[in-house]
């Protein structure tokens, strides 16, 4: 008697599910397993283009597609919203929905911006991580005259870590080719020691900012922001005036993740680093941003744990062993500055090595959302 | 160690910068002569605290060798 065709459930529409989505409906027959997916998004926007659109690089057009447009033959899209988590009962409860059965689970929520967690934020900080607040840095860009601009995050995780780098690199290429460089200061601050998470890629980044002519302000925690007299504070005591203030916000997992018990405040899921399982659950699984994982919160990160974890489910599904772990491994390429950049391979154990920076590079990361609504996203690389 | 910590951070197994960051949430959350200690296998985290409560100010009480792991203890001064 043949076995009872399996059920898929992938909670969000983002780049973590779809790839997860589109990869394992690559990765299985229909007939053995159904996949569905539920998500509330109505546009899929590719952030990395965050870094060229606010200075005219590349047109926003390019970057935003339909989000049900994206799901491939075989995968059952459901535009609802999640309400509640049943982990014992095997289901999940939405909106118009109502409760949907799972043999397995994949979430991929991804996270959210917490400026609720700096005051005055929303008044007086622009940033690059969604199209509409792109859009209008790219107003506020065209209106700039000259200057002290402020780039940097509020906090850590944020998605994408090396984006402020890439962003400040961009805005001094942009500001040179307006003839408004020699009139501006660019100050770049960062939590750490250094200007960016891995030791060997801050040093090759920091050179390139001394470089550039910009002012680095290290060991910068944001503690507060005054919109009035526009200033930025840190917990070390250090002020930073500002014409223009740049600023990543603040991030949280989602606060569903919380409120089902799936994590703590952070709203991060503690997953295992090698499976990608919950707990001690085999038919729940985290991917992308929603994980507490040590490693950056990238669709590049996505693709490669969906790659994993497709291959998994499928061999589970079609009754093969299947005895491979995930071992972090995320490849990104990077923007450091006039029409160059730098792609890294990093992993768990392997930190990256940031030796060149090329025009090929360049070209990679700018048509990469190309790459990405093509091919990456609809699971076939 | 001669003041008994007011607060523990557990941050064994995890990597730099989260060590780190817990010890940012901790001190925030905490009010001045607070001892803060936190747990540690990550060597950039040995580096990279100390110089956080330099710079911020605080006073750094000592890093302490463990069985496998690491301490260091902070003191919030302001």
């Amino acid at each position: 008697m043949p076995e009872a065709r399996k059920r898929a459930l992938i909670l969000g529409d983002g780049a973590a599910g779809t790839i997860m989505a589109n990869k394992l409906r690559f990765h299985t027959d229909p007939s053995q397993l159904e996949i569905k997916v539920i998500g509330n998004s109505v546009n899929h926007y590719f952030k990395p283009d965050g870094v060229m659109i606010p200075f005219g690089f590349k047109n926003h057009k390019n970057s935003v597609k339909p989000t049900k447009s994206l799901f491939n033959h075989g995968v059952d899209y459901i535009h609802d919203t999640v309400t509640s988590i049943d982990l014992e009962n095997h289901s999940v409860r939405a909106g118009d929905t109502g409760e949907i059965s799972y043999d397995y689970i994949v979430i991929a929520t991804g996270d959210r911006f917490s400026t609720e967690d700096l005051p005055g934020y929303n008044e007086a900080a622009h940033h690059f991580y969604s199209l509409e607040a792109t859009l209008e840095l790219r107003q506020k860009l065209a209106e700039f005259k000259g200057g002290k601009i402020v780039v940097g995050q509020a906090s850590i995780p944020i998605q994408c870590p090396p984006a402020p780098y890439e962003f400040t690199f961009q805005l001094d290429q942009y500001l040179r080719l307006k003839g408004l460089r020699q009139s501006t200061e660019i100050h770049y601050i960062y939590p750490l020691n250094r200007v960016f998470t891995m030791p060997n890629v801050s040093s090759f980044v920091e050179k390139l900012m001394e470089e550039k002519g910009i002012m680095v302000h290290k060991l910068f925690n944001v503690d507060s922001l005054d919109p009035v007299s526009k200033t930025l504070s840190s917990l070390e005591g250090e002020q930073v005036p500002y014409d223009l203030l740049i600023l990543v916000p603040p991030h949280k997992g989602q606060k569903l993740m919380t409120d089902s018990g799936l994590a703590d405040e952070s709203g991060y899921i503690d997953v295992d680093r090698n499976h990608l399982n919950y707990r001690d659950y085999d038919n729940v699984f985290v991917v992308g941003d929603a994980t507490n994982l040590p490693i950056s919160k990238a669709g590049a990160t996505a693709h490669f744990e969906s790659e994993y974890l497709a291959n998994r489910i499928a061999s589970e599904v079609s009754g093969n062993a299947f005895f491979e772990s995930y071992n972090g491994e995320v490849a990104c390429t990077t923007i450091t500055g006039g029409q160059e950049a730098i792609t890294l391979f990093f992993s768990y154990s392997k930190p990256p090595r940031a030796n060149f920076q090329s025009k090929s590079d360049y070209f990679l990361k700018w048509t990469s959302s190309d790459t990405y609504f093509s091919a990456m996203l609809r699971g076939i690389m | 160690m001669a003041e008994k910590p007011t607060k523990v951070i557990d941050a064994r197994g995890s990597y730099c910068p989260g060590p780190l960051m817990e010890l940012i949430k901790a001190y925030k959350q905490g009010k001045v002569g607070d001892v803060i200690s936190v747990y540690s296998t990550d060597e950039g985290t040995k580096k990279d605290a100390p110089e956080w409560i330099r710079k911020s100010g605080n006073e750094l009480v000592g890093i302490f060798d463990r069985q496998g792991y690491y301490e260091i203890v902070m003191k919030k001064t302001r």
